[in-house]
């Protein structure tokens, strides 16, 4: 199918003067449309479902993308170009995606073409390459985002899409609402809150990480960086923090209602002064010298504190 | 006289509480004890605002931050206002008379927050009083009275938020009952403050998406 230009469009949208901008929809005549409906056959329609368009916007160092997409998977990757190349798959015809660029900014958003669609149809599928140093702030409610290799800070909200980022540094904050979130092998900062979402953060390198998730596990598997901060918290579920011997860390872990499992060999805490309560089970101490803090905690879940294998 | 239902006057909640009150709307306040009830707790809030920096406690630094952003999320104020939060508290109350709906909504819910912490949070540091949880019911009423008001989306993500909205209630309700039986527990108010704000949050996204989806 072919990709008709912007200018098609230009009646029912000003862009303004100053922005380059492009509005990505899978576009048709009438006289394409008529002629659609009365070719038999689903085989052109499903071809024209799995239509794509592309667009490369041309940027300098730490380019910021925005991208607002209630339903769809997205997939960003960094590359060595100077350049964010958008491949946008909207689900249907009654989905337009517009890709502008403001200065060294480009802003992606999915929208329907007419107030009538449903809210499940309202869905794009995205693959995106960026710089790698470029900043990314992603809205997407459903579906799933993943991001790969990008170094510049990210913000990421969802609703149910879970999100998955490997290879990532900056400051990093996630927020969904019953997403899951698996971090590997991030380094910088992280905060992601979720109320029924499951954590896995593995093999992070990491040195201040905030976590807190209301119904759901948290698995973390990394290095504790000296003067590191790592806060892991949730109602229910299990908390599991996997260390190696030669981790130095100052530990509090605390249920109110739940257990603390811990195999790790402790010392009085060097660091701080911690006052056990009577009414939850808590546990403190410093692990080696203590040069990282480490705060768990769980209302009724379970915190697990294992040797990492 | 009056035929207005109370999401017709929700959307007018903008207006009346910048002083705009139109027959309509004048009516249906008095027929209805919901919205009226809920008017009132809005401008006792805006009445009690200003004075916040003067007669109430200092609540936590992280209340200001989460109010800031909502309503920079919201468009009511620009990241980069130059506003000192701490400073120009008393004049960010005058805001919620500006400011249009969801915003308003918003900022109302996560006011009530606000409050609980403001009123509740430092108090318990000095004196371990039985809990009150008037907080609780200001936001049991909000989601009463806001969610019903846009609760026609049955999209997938509505179902989620408001499944989310069912998990949140049932910590709030274990945490009440947490800090009932043991008022000395400081971890269990703090789950509970937390999960105040997370129903705050939660109804604030839930207003707004009905809001887009009408």
């Amino acid at each position: 199918m072919k990709i008709e230009p912007m200018r098609a469009f230009s009646s029912r949208r000003k862009e303004s003067s100053h922005s380059a901008g492009l509005r990505i929809c899978r576009t048709r005549s009438k006289g394409r449309k008529a002629a659609a409906l009365v070719i038999p056959g689903l085989l052109l329609c499903s071809a024209a479902l799995a239509d794509h368009v592309e667009k490369h916007f041309k940027v300098d160092a730490h380019p910021v993308i925005t991208l607002h997409n209630p339903n769809g998977t997205v997939t960003v990757k960094a590359w060595s170009k100077s350049e964010v190349m958008v491949v946008a798959t909207p689900a249907s015809d009654q989905v337009e995606v517009d890709a502008a660029q403001t200065g060294n900014r480009v802003d992606i958003m999915t929208h329907p073409v007419s107030g009538s669609i449903s809210p499940d149809g309202l869905k794009a599928d995205f693959d995106i390459r960026v710089p790698e140093d470029a900043e990314l702030q992603i809205h997407d409610d459903s579906g799933a985002v993943n991001v790969n290799s990008v170094m510049g800070d990210m913000n990421v909200e969802t609703v149910g899409a879970g999100v998955d980022l490997a290879d990532a540094a900056g400051y990093l904050t996630v927020k969904t609402i019953d997403g899951s979130f698996q971090c590997e092998r991030c380094a910088g900062r992280i905060e992601v809150s979720s109320i029924s979402g499951n954590f896995r953060l593995t093999d992070l390198r990491s040195y201040q990480v905030r976590a807190q998730t209301s119904k759901g596990n948290i698995l973390f598997s990394g290095e504790f960086l000296p003067n590191g901060m790592y806060e892991l918290k949730n109602y229910t579920g299990v908390i599991e923090v996997r260390f190696s011997p030669g981790d130095s860390f100052d530990l509090s872990a605390t249920s109110l209602k739940g257990k603390v499992n811990n195999e790790a060999k402790l010392s009085p805490p060097t660091h701080q002064q911690h006052f056990y309560s009577k009414f939850n089970n808590s546990l403190f101490g410093s692990f080696n010298s203590g040069r990282a803090k480490v705060e768990l905690s769980s209302f009724d879940g379970t915190i697990n504190i294992l040797k990492r294998n | 006289m009056s035929t207005m239902e109370c999401n017709e006057f929700m959307e007018q909640l903008g207006p009346w509480m910048e002083g705009e009150r139109h027959g309509s709307a004048r009516a249906h306040v008095q027929s209805c004890p919901e919205c009226r009830s809920f008017v009132t707790d809005l401008e006792a809030i805006q009445a009690a605002a200003p004075t916040l920096s003067i007669a109430d406690p200092e609540p936590p630094a992280r209340v200001w931050a989460v109010l800031r952003n909502q309503l920079v999320d919201e468009g009511v104020i620009r990241e980069q206002s130059g506003i000192d939060w701490q400073r120009d508290r008393p004049r960010f109350a005058g805001l919620f008379t500006r400011v249009p709906r969801p915003a308003l909504a918003g900022a109302y819910l996560t006011l009530l927050v606000l409050l609980g912490f403001g009123l509740t949070a430092p108090v318990m540091q000095q004196t371990q009083p039985a809990p009150t949880f008037a907080l609780a019911a200001e936001l049991d009423h909000a989601e009463q009275t806001t969610v019903s008001s846009f609760d026609s989306s049955k999209s997938p993500v509505s179902a989620d938020l408001h499944e989310n909205l069912e998990i949140v209630d049932h910590y709030i309700a274990l945490c009440e009952k947490s800090v009932r039986e043991e008022p000395g527990n400081d971890v269990a108010r703090e789950y509970l403050y937390q999960a105040y704000q997370q129903k705050a949050d939660l109804l604030s996204m839930i207003t707004e998406r009905g809001d887009s989806n009408q």
